[in-house]
C-alpha cells in the first residue's frame, strides 16, 4: 500500500466504480448486460493506443508520440488500399503492421539518432502523416472490406467483443509481463528513471527507445486493423484526436510524462474509466461537454493528487532516514 | 549580467533559422507565382495576410511561452471560449467597448489559470494544458449549445478587413503585436527573466527570480493574445463555429518550432515564428491557386518541419 503506484491503482479502481455507480444512477439502461458489450466495443482501439503511449513515456527522454493517431489512419488506408489492389487481406494486414513500424522508425530516427525532442519530432510527423492520409485519398474513405473480416471487431464471444479477447487482453498481458518480469522491462524503467545511471550500467538507452517508437507505430497498426474490421472501411481521419486522448489515458493511468513511472494495469483501468464515463453520459443523454470537462478535471486532479501523495511519501522517507 | 541575457544564446557558424526560412519562403513563392498569375496580385496577398492575422497573434504568445520552457495545447480552447463569449455578448446587444474587454479578460484569465495550475501544482505544462483544453472545449459546448452563432455586427471588421495608410490593417495589428512582444522579451527585465527560466529554471529560482509569478504572467499574456485572436476572428468572419479553435494549438506550436524555437526552452525567435506563420498560410493559399488539393497543405508543413529539424540536428552535431 505504501507504493504510490499501488495506491494509484486503488484510486483508479475507486474511480471506475464511482463512474459505474454514476452511470447506474444517471440512466436506467446502464446496468444491463448489453451495456458491457457496448462499452467494451470502444475499449480495445483506445486501449492499445494508450498502452503504446505508456511504453514510449516510460522509457523517458521525455518521450511522447503525437503521431500515433495519424500513423493509425495511414496504416488503415494502406491496408485497405493494398486489398483493393488485390493483395490478400491478411497479408495486407501484416504489411500494414510493418508499415506502422516503419512510420514509427521515422520518429525513432528523428528522436533517438538526431536527438530532436520527441514533442517536436512527432509533431512534425503528425502533420506529415495526417496530411498524407488526407491527401492520398482526397479525404474520402476506402471501403470494400469483406464481411468475414468484420468478425474481429463486430463478433462476440460470451458477450464480449472478439477483439477484446484476441487483441486487447493478450497485448495487455504480454506488455505487462514484459515490463514487470523481463530484463527489457527493467531496462525501460531504468532508462526512464535515470538515463545516465542506466547508460553507465550498460543499458543501451537510445537503442531501447528506438525500438519502443517502432513498437508504438506497429501497435498503432494493430489499432488500425481493429478499426478497419469495425467499420469495414478505412477513413483518412480514423485516428484524429487519438494522439491527445492516448496521452490523456496514459497519464491518467499513472504514467509519468518524464518517464520511469507507470504500469500497464493503470493504463487499462484508465481506458475503462474514460470509456465508462463516455458511455454512461451517452446513455443518460447528457451533453458531451460534461464528459470532456470530467476528463479534463480527472487528468489534472489525478496528477495533482499524485504529486501530493509523492511529497508525503518523500517526507516520510526523510523522517525515517534522518 | 543585464546585457548578456537580453540576447538569445548565440549559435555560431549557422545560416540562422530566419535565413533558412526566408529561403524556403522565396522558393515557395517562386513556385506558386510561376504556376499562378493571380498569386502575387495585391488582392491575393491581402487575402493571405487577413487569414494569417489570428494565428500570427497567438504565435507571438506561444513563442514567449515556449522560450519560457513551457507549452500550451489549450490555446485553441481559449480562443474558442473568448470567441463564444464575444458572440454571446454581441447577441445581448452589448456595444464594442463592453465586448472587447470581455474577450480580452476571458483570454487573460484562462491563460492565467493555466499558469497557476502549472506553477502552483507542478503538473507538467503539457499535461495541465491538455486537461484545461478539455475543460475549455466543454465550456465552449455548454455556452454555444451546438448551434453556430452567426450574423454578428461588423463594427470591428476594419481591424482585419480595412485599409490604413494604403496597407491592409492586418499589417499594423501583426506589427504592433510583434514589436510589443519583441520589446517585452528582449528589452525588459521581465523578458530577461523569461529567457533565464527557460534556460535553467532551478538556477533562475536560486538567483531570486519569482519563477511562479513570471510563469503565470507569461501564460496570461498568451491567453490575452488568444483573446485578441478571438476578437480578430469574430471581426473577420462575423460568426462563431462549433469547431472553432480545433487546429490552432498544434498549428501555433508548429509555426513556433519552424521559427527556430526549441521546446526545451531558452531558445526562440519572434521573427522566425512570424515567418513560420507566413509559410503555413502561404502554403494553404498557394496550393489551392495552383490547382493542388488543399489537403496537401499539412504534408508540406510537416515535410518542412522534418527537414528543418534534421538540418538543425546536423548543424548542432557539426558545431559540437
Amino acid at each position: 500500500m505504501n507504493d504510490p503506484l499501488t495506491q494509484r491503482l486503488f484510486f483508479l479502481f475507486g474511480l471506475l466504480i464511482a463512474a459505474g455507480v454514476a452511470g447506474a444512477l444517471l440512466s436506467p439502461h446502464f446496468l444491463q448486460v448489453s451495456t458491457v458489450a457496448y462499452l467494451l466495443q470502444y475499449v480495445p482501439v483506445l486501449g492499445v493506443l494508450g498502452m503504446a503511449q505508456t511504453l514510449v513515456m516510460l522509457s523517458g527522454g521525455p518521450g511522447i508520440d503525437l503521431s500515433i493517431g495519424a500513423t493509425m489512419s495511414l496504416v488503415g488506408l494502406a491496408i485497405a488500399g493494398l486489398f483493393g489492389l488485390g493483395v490478400p487481406l491478411l497479408l495486407a494486414c501484416l504489411i500494414g503492421l510493418v508499415i506502422g513500424g516503419m512510420l514509427g522508425a521515422v520518429n525513432a530516427f528523428l528522436i533517438c539518432v538526431l536527438q530532436v525532442p520527441s514533442l517536436m519530432g512527432t509533431l512534425a510527423t503528425f502533420f506529415a502523416y495526417s496530411g498524407l492520409a488526407l491527401a492520398l485519398t482526397g479525404g474520402s474513405p476506402i471501403g470494400g472490406i469483406p464481411d468475414w473480416f468484420g468478425t474481429l471487431a463486430q463478433g462476440r464471444i460470451l458477450g464480449v467483443p472478439v477483439h477484446m479477447w484476441t487483441v486487447f487482453i493478450p497485448l495487455a498481458i504480454v506488455l505487462h509481463v514484459m515490463l514487470s518480469r523481463t530484463r527489457i522491462g527493467s531496462h525501460i524503467y531504468a532508462a526512464g528513471n535515470d538515463e545516465r545511471a542506466a547508460f553507465l550500467s550498460g543499458v543501451k538507452v537510445w537503442r531501447l527507445r528506438f525500438a519502443l517508437y517502432c513498437l508504438s507505430g506497429a501497435i498503432a497498426g494493430v489499432a488500425a486493423i481493429m478499426t478497419l474490421s469495425w467499420f469495414q472501411a478505412a477513413r483518412p481521419d480514423a485516428g484524429e484526436g487519438m494522439e491527445l486522448l492516448s496521452v490523456t489515458i496514459a497519464v491518467l493511468g499513472g504514467a509519468h510524462i518524464f518517464g520511469g513511472i507507470g504500469r500497464i494495469s493503470g493504463t487499462v483501468l484508465a481506458v475503462l474509466i474514460v470509456t465508462t464515463l463516455q458511455v454512461a453520459l451517452q446513455l443518460a443523454n447528457i451533453s458531451q461537454a460534461w464528459q470532456l470537462a470530467a476528463i479534463g478535471l480527472l487528468l489534472i486532479g489525478s496528477v495533482v493528487a499524485d504529486n501530493a501523495v509523492g511529497e508525503k511519501l518523500r517526507a516520510r522517507v526523510r523522517r525515517t532516514t534522518s | 549580467m543585464a546585457r548578456f541575457a537580453f540576447k538569445a544564446p548565440s549559435r555560431p557558424f549557422r545560416i540562422g533559422r530566419e535565413g533558412l526560412l526566408l529561403a524556403a519562403l522565396v522558393v515557395l513563392c517562386t513556385i506558386f507565382a510561376s504556376q499562378s498569375e493571380f498569386f502575387l496580385s495585391e488582392r491575393n496577398l491581402t487575402t493571405i495576410l487577413r487569414n494569417s492575422v489570428d494565428l500570427a497573434v497567438v504565435c507571438a504568445g506561444m513563442t514567449i511561452v515556449i522560450i519560457l520552457g513551457g507549452i500550451d495545447v489549450s490555446v485553441g480552447g481559449i480562443v474558442a471560449v473568448s470567441a463564444v463569449l464575444i458572440g454571446r455578448a454581441y447577441q445581448y446587444g452589448m456595444p464594442d467597448w463592453v465586448v472587447i474587454p470581455v474577450g480580452l479578460a476571458a483570454g487573460a484569465l484562462l491563460g492565467a489559470l493555466n499558469g497557476a495550475i502549472i506553477s502552483k501544482t507542478r503538473v507538467p505544462p503539457i499535461v495541465a494544458t491538455l486537461g484545461t483544453m478539455y475543460i475549455y472545449i466543454a465550456v465552449l459546448f455548454l455556452v454555444i449549445g451546438g448551434v453556430w452563432i452567426s450574423g454578428l455586427p461588423n463594427t470591428l471588421s476594419f481591424l482585419v478587413l480595412g485599409d490604413f495608410m494604403g496597407l491592409p490593417a492586418g499589417v499594423f495589428v501583426i506589427g504592433f503585436i510583434y514589436v510589443f512582444s519583441w520589446l517585452l522579451l528582449r528589452r525588459t527585465p521581465w523578458g530577461q527573466r523569461v529567457v533565464a527560466i527557460g534556460c535553467d529554471e532551478v538556477a533562475a529560482r536560486l538567483v531570486g527570480i519569482r519563477v511562479d509569478r513570471t510563469k503565470i504572467q507569461a501564460y496570461a499574456l498568451l491567453g490575452l493574445f488568444a483573446g485578441i485572436a478571438a476578437i480578430l476572428y469574430v471581426a473577420r468572419l462575423r460568426n462563431v463555429e462549433v469547431n472553432i479553435g480545433t487546429n490552432i494549438a498544434l498549428e501555433a506550436i508548429a509555426a513556433t518550432i519552424l521559427g527556430g524555437a526549441n521546446i526545451r526552452g531558452g531558445i526562440g525567435s519572434l521573427i522566425g515564428t512570424l515567418m513560420g506563420v507566413l509559410f503555413i498560410k502561404i502554403t494553404q493559399n498557394g496550393l489551392v491557386l495552383i490547382g493542388v488539393s488543399s489537403l496537401w497543405e499539412t504534408v508540406v508543413i510537416g515535410g518542412l518541419l522534418i527537414v528543418v529539424l534534421i538540418l538543425d540536428a546536423l548543424e548542432t552535431r557539426r558545431v559540437s
